[in-house]
Parts: structure tokens; sequence; C-alpha cells
């Protein structure tokens, strides 16, 4: 007994171990890359530095915080931008990606073949894509007007160059790269058990109440998982300013991300572009909280059979 | 009689949405195209044509000569060359190291797995945004590394990220254990598993990471532009971002660059294609 028990130990120890080794880079990772720097910047949004050697650090307590809810000439409108971005480019990617998922989930001949192509915009690079898109968006000789001045006759658009309609521009070019939340939603559709689907069409079940009271509630993680990951990326939104608009026109597209930027690495004030990214991080919180609050009334549970 | 007639007539309807969806599949796919074919048939065009007030949906002549006349501003190859640099040991390297993570989540018993987990999941839903700033000065003030490609290339050795993790852990976790365990009862160590039995098994899913590894770093401007000033050492988003800023309205050499910088993730992907839906879909995601 007590020496089958010593056996048991000395495997128990020597799976640590390995364990451990195989986890060496990223409890690394974890702490130097992750949690340390949260914490840095929580810390630092106490201090004005200028990125001057480690002496220039100044306490101002909450001086920075209270600066940036007053004074401060973009934050604010930063957040209203950042946020209507956000709402528009989410529902717009979440509507569109699960419309062709659910297409491409038909019989249809070819399926890889379009499913590469609804793909593709995701696999271009970022600063290419706002590029060829601000030729789109030209007045005068981009695709958008082309179609809309051409084909039917309206007056054009000036799309990025217009301070009210930048900010769905953008999200529409987020709608097109949408082609990652398409390939996780089909693979969510392929979950969904065919019997089900069946028994309920013997049953009488139109599509739509097929649809809606099963495959719904099947891919509702997933729709939660979709949601989550894109409300989480477009909150943080940044390239489209770097690369395309630079903030503008005005300030119409200057998002928090961009703001922080701006702060940090064009004004050199550290400290404050770091009471910025906390600012952000709260608001990405109270939107992660919020949707993880309100899913359990709508989030359909499995058996939980992997929690580990 | 009566019951076969309403099941064809199901099945004939059931033809009739499925070639409705297939009609609009291929409409979206159109729309979705549209754009790129916009910038591919403006880069074979000359500005002159391009400016021109009656503007074609056809490039009136096929100018690839313009591409070869792009190259001379645009040194897409040595761009590409630098961007690989940084590309290939980060995909190998964060490739492993997720493999290594999601295989101890996975398969070992330790104390502390659940603390480590939630710290791994919980990092997941940081936003890196945050954390930009402190990495920065961390590169920048205490290591001295600016300039170089290490900022962006070293942090793919630690972890190669937290969903890579789980979704290896997730695929390992699909995989019988009675097949490990025949193997231990044959005196197979942890690692004589994993390279015989795990890695096999998980190729799919290993190229699904390489690939999500490789567009994260493929669509990043904000890093590069933070820890490369040198125009040598320029990266293609880069040297994309500096060419449309020296050239201005000089669109027809500006679409010539972008065709080219769509090309390897392109190549890339058709490669990966066929392993790369099969591994989302089998690891479902769930959990």
């Amino acid at each position: 007994m007590g020496r089958r028990k010593k056996r048991r130990n000395a495997l128990l120890r020597s799976e640590t171990r390995t364990a451990y080794l195989c986890l060496i880079p990223s409890i690394i990772g974890l702490i130097f890359l992750t949690y340390i720097p949260l914490m840095e910047v929580f810390g630092l949004s106490f201090f004005s530095w200028k990125g001057n050697g480690f002496s220039g650090f100044k306490f101002v307590g909450l001086n920075n915080y209270i600066r940036l809810l007053t004074t401060d000439p973009y934050f604010k409108q930063s957040v209203l931008v950042t946020m209507y971005y956000t709402l528009m480019a989410v529902i717009g990617s979440m509507i569109y990606s699960l419309i062709i998922a659910l297409l491409l989930n038909r019989k249809i001949p070819a399926r890889g073949f379009w499913r590469a192509i609804f793909y593709l915009p995701y696999l271009l690079p970022a600063v290419a894509v706002y590029l060829g898109w601000n030729w789109l968006y030209n007045i005068n000789y981009g695709l958008f007007n082309y179609i809309i001045n051409r084909v039917f006759g309206l007056p054009r658009i000036g799309f990025i160059n217009d301070a009210k309609l930048v900010a769905p521009s953008l999200a529409l070019i987020s709608v097109w790269l949408a082609g990652n939340l398409i390939v996780i939603f089909l693979a969510g559709l392929q979950n969904v058990p065919r019997s089900y689907l069946e028994a309920a069409e013997v049953d009488g079940a139109s599509s739509w109440q097929r649809f809606w009271f099963i495959t719904v509630p099947v891919i509702s993680p997933i729709i939660f998982y979709n949601l989550l990951m894109a409300l989480i990326t477009n909150l943080q939104v940044i390239t489209p300013a770097l690369a395309l608009t630079k903030g503008g026109p005005g300030s119409a597209s200057r998002f928090v991300s961009y703001v922080m930027y701006q702060y940090a690495f064009e004004n050199r004030k550290f400290g404050y572009a770091a009471a910025v990214s906390v600012m952000l991080f709260i608001l990405i919180g109270i939107f992660t909280v919020i949707l993880f609050a309100t899913s359990r009334s709508w989030m359909f549970q499995q058996g939980g059979d992997d929690n580990e | 009689m009566n019951k076969t007639s309403s099941l064809s007539g199901k099945r004939n309807r059931e033809r009739i949405v499925n070639s409705v969806c297939f009609v609009l599949v291929v409409f979206f796919s159109a729309l979705c195209l549209l754009p790129i074919w916009w910038i591919f048939r403006s880069s074979l065009m000359t500005n002159n044509q391009l400016y021109s007030n009656n503007v074609p949906f056809f490039p009136p002549d096929w100018l690839f000569s313009n591409y070869p006349q792009a190259l001379k501003n645009f040194p897409f190859w040595t761009y590409l060359k630098n961007t690989m640099t940084i590309i290939v040991p980060s995909v190998l390297a964060g490739t492993s190291t997720a493999v290594l993570g999601g295989y101890a989540f996975a398969r070992m018993r330790f104390p502390g797995k659940r603390f480590l987990f939630t710290l791994v999941i919980g990092s997941m839903f940081l936003p890196v945004m945050v954390t930009l700033i402190p990495l920065y000065i961390m590169w920048t003030n205490i290591l001295k590394l600016n300039g170089t490609y290490w900022p962006l290339i070293l942090p793919y050795f630690c972890g190669g990220g937290a969903f890579n993790i789980y979704l290896i852990r997730q695929f390992i976790m699909t995989i019988p254990r009675e097949l490990d365990e025949a193997a231990t009862i044959d005196g197979a160590g942890h690692f004589r598993i994993l390279i015989s039995i795990i890695l096999p098994a998980i190729k799919a899913a290993m190229i699904v990471v390489a690939l999500l590894l490789f567009t994260q770093m493929w669509n990043d401007l904000i890093q590069q532009s933070l820890y490369i000033h040198d125009a040598k050492k320029f990266t293609i988003a880069l040297g994309l971002s500096q060419f449309k800023g020296s050239l201005k309205q000089d669109y027809s050499a500006i679409m010539c660059a972008t065709c080219m910088s769509f090309a390897p993730g392109i190549l890339f992907y058709l490669m990966g294609q066929k392993y790369f839906v099969e591994g989302i879909a089998l690891t479902g995601l769930k959990g």
C-alpha cells in the first residue's frame, strides 16, 4: 500500500515537472507580457512622465484622470466615436457573417470555393486593405461612387472625407473583413444535429421555427463567442486611423486607442496616455461584463462535459 | 399516395430553397470580390485613365507593365523578406509553445493547473492596446531593443497567445486517452507521446494556429511602426504606408503595390486551406 502510494507520488511529481517545463514559455509570457504590464499601466497613470529616463517620474495622483474627464479636448468625443463605430461594425459583421454562414451551410455546389472567397478579405494585410478602400471611396473615381452615380444616378457621397460618414464607412470595411466570423459560425452550424431538425420537420415546424428554436439555441455559445471577440477587437480599433484617416475629418475617427497613441508617441506624455489606456480597459470591461451578465438569459447551456 | 406526394413536394421545395441559396451565395461573393476587382483593375491602368471623367469598369488595356514600373520605387521583395524575417520564427515559435502549453493543460495533472488555466483564459479577454505603453517602455527603455525586430518576435516565444493554447487544448482533449495510456504502458514518456501520438493527430489544429499567428502579424501596423524606423528594415505594412505618403495621387502605382501585398497571404491560405477549415470545425470552439 505505502509503496504504491509513494510510487504514485513520484509519478505525480515527475508529471508536475514535465508540465511546468511545457508551460515555462507561457508562464513567462503571462507574467511579463500580460499581467505585469497591466499593473504597470495602472501605476503609470498616476504619474507624469515624458519618457526621459527613470528619474523624470512625477507623482500626480488622480490629476491625469481629472483632466481627461474635464478639459481634455479629444477624449470624450473619442469614446463616443469608438462606441458608434463599434456598434455598427459589430452589428453589421454579426448579421453579415451569420447570413453568409447559413447560406454556405446549405447543399450548394463547390462550397469550399465560395467559403474561400468570403474568407479572402481577412487574409489581406490591413494597411493594404485601407489603402485600397481609400481609393474605392474616392469621390470622383472610386468604385462606390461609380455605382451610386453611374449606375443609379444618385448624387456622389464623400464617405471617409465626410465627418458624418467616416465611422460608418470604416465600419463597412470591418464588415467586409469578417471572414473569420463566417468560418467559426459555419463550424458551429455543422454541429447542429440533423436529427433534431428532421424531427421538428416531421412535427410540422416551419423552417423559421426550426431556425429560431433549434439552430439558434445550439449555436448560441458561438454567437456569444463571436459577439464578445468582435466587441473587444472593434473597441480597440486603431489601424484605420493610423493608416488612413489620422483621426479625421476633424475628430470624427479619432478613436480612443488613437488618442492614446497620439498622447504617448507623438506628444510623449506617457503617464497621461496610460490613463487613456486604463479608461479603454474600463470601457471594454463594462461591455464585457454586460455581455456576460445578459448571456445567462439568452445563451443555451448544454450539459457541461468539459469542465476540468 | 397522399403522403408520397407531400414528401416529393417537400423535396422539391428543398431543391428550390437550395437553388435560391446558391444564387444568393454567388451574388454575395461577387459583391465581396468587387472591391478586390476594382483595386486590381486600377493597378492595370494609367493615371490618366484612372482620373478620366469617363470612369471605366474594365481596364482599357491590361497594363501589366505597371508592376515592374512600381517595383522600381516600391522594393516589394525587400519588404517581403523583412516581413518574413519576423513572421517565420514567430509562427514556428508561437505554434510550438502553444502546443506545449495546450498539451500540459489537456493531459497532465499538476498543482496550480486550475489557477494557471484561469490566467490563460483571462488574458484572452485582455485588450492588447491597454498594455501597449508599458511594453513599449520595457522594450525601449529597459531592454534597449527599439529599432530591432526582437520586440515583434520575442513575444511569440512566450506562449503563442492564450486563444491558441486553448484551441490546442480543446483539440487534444478530443483524442482518446486510451491511446496515450497504451503508449505509457509500453514505456513511452510524455514527450514520446506528444511526438508520436498527439502531434500527428493535431496537424489540422497546428495549421489553424499557424495561420492565425500569421494573419495577426500580417495585419499589424501599430507594433511595427513603434519599433522599426529604418527604411531598410521596413515590412510590407510600413513600406505601403510610406509609399502612399510619398506618392500622394499616383494611384496606379499605389494599387500595384497594394495588389502585390495581397498575394502572400492568399498563397499561404491556399496551401493550408484544407486543414484550416477542418481544424476550426473539429475543435467546434465549445467549452
